[in-house]
């Protein structure tokens, strides 16, 4: 308790005297009853200075709620210290009572007969009616706003998972998606991953190992979610983003999330050749001749002064969105490159444009690459069978080397293939009578095309007129011919019709047998073995059509000679030059005499040709046609 | 639909207490706890509602996870429309590739016999 402690001492139980009279009769205070000692005791408790203290706390509340409201702005109340000091009141107050009670029963003094509360009064009642009631109310309005609050929330995670889940079935429609079992798995995020590795390969092939790219986890947070992103050459997160300010419909964010994992899926692809590249390089039965090789690209030597190399390379963007519409990828590039050292400057610059016309396009050659390792190791790897369009008979074997091995073949087959065509537009283009036919194999190592000379109606219509009788029921004279020119690997191969059968040489009638030759030739022979071809098939018509009317004629390989009356020998010599712009093939007119000293041809003398020999220029079928004729007239024979 | 049940059946029984609770009672004692068994009883709904939610994303995952017939029988359509894909393609690229064929004979017949045909040199 607080304040002083006072002390009352009861008198002592001696009879004092009241009063003396004047007759000397002492007066004593009557005896005081049991009864009113024991009230006088009870009243003796003084409970004034409780209320005088209640009041005082009272006047000092006043003045602290008078002063907190002048400052309320720099003190702020404990709001349950009136509380505690109510209680604490209440707590005294019925101490001292309980005290009170306690010291009466024991004294015997008091007994407490009986306590009865005060009946309440009707508006007291009322108003702990209206306390409660308002108390209840309160307490049912914050319970209320709970509800609101936990009812919003519940919501936005029933519409989050909603479209969370909804995305996920989508993609899984597409992709193998899994669940990750990881132990701490933070609230709210329910571990998902996308697995883009074919573990089908596994079994079949074990050559890949699990690309950093191969596994992609799907993030959740609890708070929203977040753009796509894409990391190359690192391990990748994919977070399923709330469209800021809704742009993006879930349609387009489930779009957006197949396009960058397809490109995931094309990246982990790159890589997986770029690895079986690699294995086929350094495999040394593969027979490859490796020039260069680092940790991301290959180079490889596939001829004299040619190399590819295949490199790996991260793509330019970096770390960006995937609504950028750039895409992001790994690549994978074959190109093919000269590494010239040591050649001549001429030589250099007219081989380097050569080359650069020889040369197959970078992207072919990327997507060549990518078709046959995609074809004979994924494909076949699953036991599907192929399309017949692209079977390769006689592919080397299924593997990286192999594989490799028939890339440099075909790429070194193609720029082969393309310089052969290049001779073969040269000839062809200055040669009139000559056309060039392609023929597409379909086969990514070997190449075909046909030199073709077709004998013009108009000569053909001359010629059967001008045949003799007896020789118009023999067999037509061949107006057709043709030379072949195929390219398998690197060897260039040719077939034609046209020169004289050899046997037939010692029979004395070469042209009885018609032989088709076939032989092998390399780049630089092949524009004279053509010209010299074609040139063999022109004095072959020639003679064919000396016989057809009448004149005996002799034919060489490139020489087609008439006897006249007096023994002199009258020849139409080919002579075939691939450097010459005018014209492949020319033709010259010369004569044998034996008796040259006395009988001299009195020919025309033009541009240092000799006597005997006269230079016709480079003649048009028609125009040697009717050289022939009149070759055939100055011999005397024939219907002329 | 054990958890499912039993969820509910406390949704609803929290919810009657509370709904019980609202009688005033004479003793201002009796009238705070209830105030404090309104609160548990509250936050008991609110777990159960989460509980629910929770096993509903248990339940789609297990959808998504389990359902192999579906998930097989897509799958399976998917491989067939590809393969036809495919098929497509590569004939498609036959037909391109006989087209080319076919015009590139054109092409070349047409050229070599025309007069215009210019001799092909080195010049860049």
């Amino acid at each position: 308790m607080d304040g002083k402690l006072e002390m009352s001492l009861d008198k002592l139980p001696v009879k004092r005297l009241e009063s003396i009279e004047e007759n000397g009769f002492e007066r004593f205070p009557t005896d005081i009853g049991y009864d009113e000692k024991q009230v006088s005791l009870i009243r003796r408790i003084d409970f004034g200075w409780a209320v005088e203290k209640e009041d005082e706390e009272k006047k000092q509340k006043k003045r602290q709620k008078k002063s907190s409201r002048e400052s309320s702005s720099t003190t702020t109340p404990w709001p349950w210290k009136n509380m505690v000091e109510n209680l604490h009141l209440a707590h005294q107050e019925l101490s001292v009572i309980i005290d009170l009670i306690n010291t009466v029963e024991a004294n015997d003094a008091v007994t407490v007969a009986g306590m009865t509360r005060p009946k309440p009064l009707p508006n007291e009642i009322l108003a702990d009616l209206a306390v409660s009631t308002a108390t209840k109310l309160q307490c049912y309005r914050n319970l209320g706003k709970y509800f609101k609050q936990s009812a919003k929330a519940l919501e936005q995670q029933v519409a989050r998972e909603a479209r969370f889940y909804g995305a996920l079935i989508r993609l899984q429609q597409n992709w193998k998606v899994k669940r990750q079992r990881v132990a701490a798995i933070a609230p709210g995020n329910e571990g998902f991953m996308i697995d883009l590795f074919d573990n089908s390969l596994y079994d079949s092939v074990a050559v890949f190992q699990p690309s950093s790219l191969s596994t992609i986890r799907i993030d959740h947070n609890s708070d929203g979610i977040n753009p796509i992103r894409v990391k190359p050459m690192a391990h990748l997160r994919i977070h399923l983003k709330k469209p800021e300010k809704e742009s993006l419909s879930d349609n387009e964010c489930v779009k957006d999330t197949h396009l960058l994992l397809r490109k995931v899926h094309q990246t982990i692809f790159d890589e997986q050749v770029f690895e079986m590249v690699n294995r086929g390089a350094v495999n040394q039965s593969s027979g490859l001749n490796v020039t260069g090789i680092q940790e991301n690209y290959v180079q490889l030597c596939i001829g004299p002064g040619i190399s590819i190399y295949v490199s790996v390379v991260p793509s330019d963007q970096g770390d960006q969105a995937i609504d950028s519409e750039d895409p992001e990828n790994l690549e994978s590039a074959a190109v093919p490159s000269d590494s010239f050292d040591g050649v001549k400057l001429a030589e250099e610059k007219h081989n380097s444009l050569t080359k650069k016309t020889s040369f197959p396009n970078c992207i072919t050659c990327e997507i060549y690459l990518k078709q046959i390792f995609h074809e004979y190791i994924f494909v076949e790897a699953k036991g599907r069978p192929f399309s017949t369009s692209t079977r390769m008979p006689g592919q080397p074997a299924n593997d990286g080397s192999g594989l490799l091995s028939h890339f440099c073949l075909s790429l070194s087959h193609r720029i082969i293939s393309n310089k052969v065509l290049m001779e073969l537009e040269n000839v062809v283009c200055r040669v009139p009578y000559l056309h060039l036919i392609s023929h597409p194999t379909w086969h990514s190592r070997s190449s075909a095309w046909t030199i073709y000379m077709k004998i013009p109606p108009s000569i053909l219509h001359a010629s059967s007129q001008a045949r003799t009788p007896d020789i118009q029921n023999m067999k037509n004279v061949k107006s057709e011919f043709w030379t072949k020119v195929m390219v398998r690997d690197d060897c260039i191969n040719i077939e034609a019709e046209g020169a004289p059968n050899v046997v037939g040489l010692f029979k004395d009638s070469s042209d009885d047998i018609c032989s088709t030759n076939k032989y092998d030739c390399n780049l630089d022979d092949l524009p004279v073995i053509i010209l010299q071809q074609v040139a063999s098939q022109v004095i072959r018509w020639l003679h064919e059509e000396a016989l057809a009317v009448g004149i005996k004629a002799n034919r060489d390989f490139l020489c087609l000679s008439f006897e006249l009356e007096q023994g002199e020998i009258l020849s139409l010599v080919a002579h075939v030059d691939p450097e010459d712009i005018q014209g492949c093939i020319s033709w010259l007119l010369t004569m044998e005499d034996s008796f040259a000293e006395e009988k001299k041809l009195h020919m025309n003398i033009a541009d240092g040709a000799s006597e005997y020999r006269k230079f016709l220029g480079y003649l048009p079928l028609d125009v040697l046609y009717s050289t022939l004729m009149d070759l055939v007239s100055l011999c005397g024979g024939g219907s002329h | 639909m054990v958890r499912v049940e039993t969820d509910i059946a406390n949704i609803v029984d929290n919810f009657t207490h509370l709904v019980n609770a609202a009688r005033i009672n004479d003793t201002p004692v009796r009238n705070s706890q209830e105030a404090c068994t309104m609160d548990m009883r509250a936050s008991r709904m609110a777990q159960a509602a989460d509980s629910l939610l929770k096993l509903v994303s248990e339940l789609k995952q297990t959808a998504i996870f389990s359902g192999f017939a579906s998930l097989n029988d897509h799958v399976d359509q998917r491989i067939g429309e590809f393969t036809q894909l495919a098929e497509k393609t590569d004939s498609l690229l036959a037909r391109v590739g006989e087209e080319a064929a076919a015009s590139l004979k054109e092409l070349e017949t047409h050229y070599y016999s025309s007069a215009q045909r210019t001799t092909q040199t080195l010049e860049p």
